[in-house]
């Protein structure tokens, strides 16, 4: 029902000025309708919660041997100690964000079946891009710490 | 980043206006848009700015230097030093208060503070004894009896320092409290504290201008406004004068309310004989189907029906603050936490921190007490104007039972701030219940879900707020308006307007409605702008606020008055429950008025009645007096 449409005609001399104040009535009514929408959205844009980490301490790298590959499912990810050195390898899922499970020469997605290979590779859809790698420090005492993005 | 958005009201005059008003409309809707960065409460932190020059003083521990102050001092830099004057000997360099490590660093051999001369028992006149508690000024579990920076500004003035309270300035008071809350890392060393805006500056949260949100208010403000007197000017008086007798179909009279078959025009075809006026609107929504809407809007209702001096509108303006209630509420309930450690923190969260959330909560607060006025209005105007009597008589027993449910929304509502507020009148109220006999035990624990309030009563009136009392007002108001129209429509007129033949349209009635919801946003939104809703520090393990200083919600008063004369069960629960026993038994002891008084002010017949009605009124209002000016030694 749109009640300010059902006006009665011809009842006034006056009917166009009338139906102007009308017309700007209801954009006044329909504006401050979108006004409020706008500020709604900026409402509920608000974040109360605080971002998550970036910056993980994971420990001394002496407690990661060579050739190991160690899952720190805070990130998630896996910190990898092979002859090249330190790195760590983001463990969720380029396809929709699940945590992907370590085998021991693949990764394997358990939502979907995609699989990625140790370098991160997808060798198995649905997934389309790589496990990204993710950037590691060595500190002065010995310490690992991942960063995310 | 936030740009304020343009002022909507330009160019509204011009003859294109319309056209103008959507392109300004889409402009701002875009500017709002980019506007839109998200935001959060994190990252205030900042790093400390560069140390100024160190200065050793005398009275005090060389290594403890007075700050210097910049070249352009902000009000926290001044409050800095004079923290370092004033404050300091006791509340420690760092804010850290009179603890063993400030004593030994800050005055070496002195630092028996309780034993040395300045403060000993026998100590010269310019010294004083010194409390043996000083606690800490900064650090992020102090000031917590604080809410507000106006709060903290207050007390500062007031109470400090402790040897000579009030001999701070206001201006020394903004400046401590400027410095106080930078050190907490609360806003940005480079920002200037606002004294103008500390009512909306928390002093436990982190701080930021709400510029942009402010500029966003005034824009809807002006918006609303300027529709109301677009509105105004356009409004139509276009009642239908019948041509044929008035004694028709179409003179309603109240004498056979219900069953008047034209109101429900259009599923029942209207009879030949109708006059044409009205038919011509009816044709109009022919074809759609009746829904409740069009039920409480006929097409058109008998114009002696719908005078305001006689209805004073206030049946229309409480559904509208009930729907108003209803949108800003699920707003609230989108950021409100209802746990105890955390329910007075989101609160503060909503205030303070949400864009527009200080509006939406003032909204909400100030609608819920305007609806227990304007129902209270309500309620005396139908005992003044005998509107009570059959055959509106179940009717008001519906409205009685809504005005109880407002009563116990607001209470409700007013428990889950579960702040320091609302301690003691949620220990008084729940106690009460307990005072009933026999029953009253287990009603407690119904209602509290403990043997002492915490988490349980908690989620309990949450629910009962949520959904419970809206789930059983939903039905009865809509019972409520239901019946308004099946009982002879808003009012019965008095016998001599019966015959006036006269009918405003739908449309009018709409048009009178949607000008009455606008003033009242208007007011509504004006009144959240300058008195923003109260707020008391979280709830904690000891109350910080003196019980002398509590008071039931203002509506509630009278019962806090009425509990100082005697026992608590016939002052705090039987006399209430009376009150409302007389009011549901107005209608059954006077159902009947003599045709010629009905529908006007003050009928003779109904005496009894408006005494009743009036010393209900003058009792509440002068107990709620008398406990405003009540002090408790």
């Amino acid at each position: 029902m749109n009640p300010l449409n059902e006006m009665p005609e011809g009842l006034s001399p006056k009917t166009s000025r009338r139906d102007f104040l009308k017309l700007a009535t209801r954009g006044l009514l329909y504006f401050s309708g979108l006004l409020g929408l706008a500020g709604l959205l900026r409402f509920l844009n608000y974040q109360p919660d605080p971002p998550p980490p970036k910056r993980f301490e994971v420990g001394l790298a002496t407690d990661y041997p060579l050739n190991s590959r160690t899952l720190v499912p805070a990130i998630p990810a896996v910190v990898i100690h092979d002859r090249n050195g330190y790195s760590a390898l983001s463990l969720v899922c380029s396809h929709l964000g699940c945590t992907v499970e370590i085998k021991p020469d693949d990764y394997v997605c358990p939502c979907h079946g995609s699989r990625y290979d140790l370098s991160g590779n997808v060798t198995h859809g649905p997934a389309s891009s790589p496990l990204p790698p993710l950037r590691l420090e060595l500190t002065k005492d010995g310490r690992l710490v991942v960063y995310k993005d | 980043m936030r740009r304020p958005p343009a002022n909507p009201s330009a160019g509204v005059s011009r003859n294109s206006a319309l056209v103008t008003i959507i392109i300004i409309g889409i402009l701002l809707l875009l500017a709002a848009l980019i506007a839109l960065s998200p935001t959060h409460a994190y990252g205030a932190g900042d790093e400390p700015g560069e140390e100024p020059t160190p200065v050793p003083t005398s009275w005090i521990s060389p290594e403890i230097y007075e700050p210097v102050l910049p070249a352009n001092p902000l009000l926290a830099d001044k409050g800095a030093a004079k923290y370092w004057a004033v404050c300091m000997a006791c509340h420690g360099d760092r804010g850290q208060g009179l603890t063993d490590e400030w004593r030994q660093r800050g005055f070496g051999e002195d630092m028996d503070c309780w034993q040395s001369k300045c403060h000993g028992n026998n100590h010269p006149p310019e010294g004083f004894r010194l409390v043996r508690v000083v606690p800490p000024a900064i650090g992020p579990s102090t000031l917590r009896r604080f809410t507000t920076a106006v709060e903290l500004h207050d007390y500062l003035l007031a109470k400090m320092p402790w040897w000579n309270p009030g001999s701070l300035t206001s201006e020394e008071a903004w400046e401590l409290t400027a410095f106080l809350l930078r050190e907490d890392n609360l806003y940005p060393r480079d920002l200037e504290f606002n004294p103008q805006e500390a009512g909306s500056i928390p002093v436990h949260l982190p701080y930021h201008p709400q510029t942009g949100e402010r500029a966003g208010q005034w824009v809807l403000f002006g918006t609303l406004g300027l529709a109301a007197i677009l509105l105004f000017a356009g409004y139509t008086k276009n009642a239908f004068r019948a041509k044929a007798d008035p004694k028709s179909a179409f003179a309603m009279t109240d004498a056979k309310p219900a069953s008047v078959p034209e109101d429900d025009a259009q599923s029942i075809p209207a009879p030949a004989t109708a006059n044409p006026a009205p038919r011509a609107v009816e044709a109009k929504t022919a074809s759609a189907r009746p829904n409740f809407l069009h039920h409480l809007h006929p097409p058109t209702i008998p114009l002696p029906q719908a005078r305001w001096r006689y209805t004073l509108g206030t049946g229309g303006l409480a559904v509208f603050l009930c729907l108003l209630l209803g949108v800003t509420g699920t707003l609230e309930m989108f950021f409100y936490i209802p746990t105890p450690e955390q329910a007075g923190s989101s609160i503060q969260v909503i205030t303070f921190l949400v864009p527009f959330g200080g509006l939406v909560r003032g909204l909400h607060f100030w609608a819920a007490q305007a609806l227990v006025v304007v129902s209270a209005i309500h309620l005396l105007r139908i005992l003044f104007t005998g509107a009570y009597i059959p055959p509106r008589r179940f009717n008001f027993l519906l409205g009685l039972a809504l005005f109880v449910l407002a009563l116990m929304f607001d209470f409700t509502g007013y428990v889950l701030r579960w702040d320091e507020g609302i301690r003691w009148a949620l220990m008084v109220g729940t106690n009460l219940l307990k005072t009933i006999p026999w029953i009253g035990n287990q009603l407690y624990s119904a209602v509290i879900g403990g043997v002492k309030p915490g988490l349980a009563t908690l989620t309990r009136f949450y629910t009962w707020h949520i959904f419970g009392l809206t789930l059983i007002m939903g039905v009865i108001l809509v019972w409520h308006l239901f019946r308004v129209r099946r009982d002879g429509g808003i009012s019965a007129p008095p016998p001599e307007l019966r015959s006036d033949p006269r009918r405003i349209t739908r449309y009018e009635l709409v048009q009178r409605e949607v000008l009455a919801m606008l003033v009242a946003s208007l007011v509504l939104i004006l009144v959240s702008l300058w008195l923003p809703a109260p707020l008391a520090p979280p709830i904690q393990d000891t109350p910080i606020i003196a019980l002398s200083e509590v008071r039931a919600p203002w509506f509630f008063l009278w019962i806090q008055q009425l509990l100082r004369y005697g026992n608590a069960f016939w002052m705090g629960v039987a006399i209430p429950l009376a009150v409302l026993a007389v009011l549901v038994a107005i209608p059954y002891i006077f159902p009947r008025l003599p045709d010629e008084q009905r529908g006007r002010w003050f009928p003779p017949a109904g005496r009894v009645v408006q005494v009743i009605g009036a010393l209900i009124a003058l009792g509440w209002l002068a107990l709620t007096l008398l406990e405003l000016v009540t002090k408790t030694p």
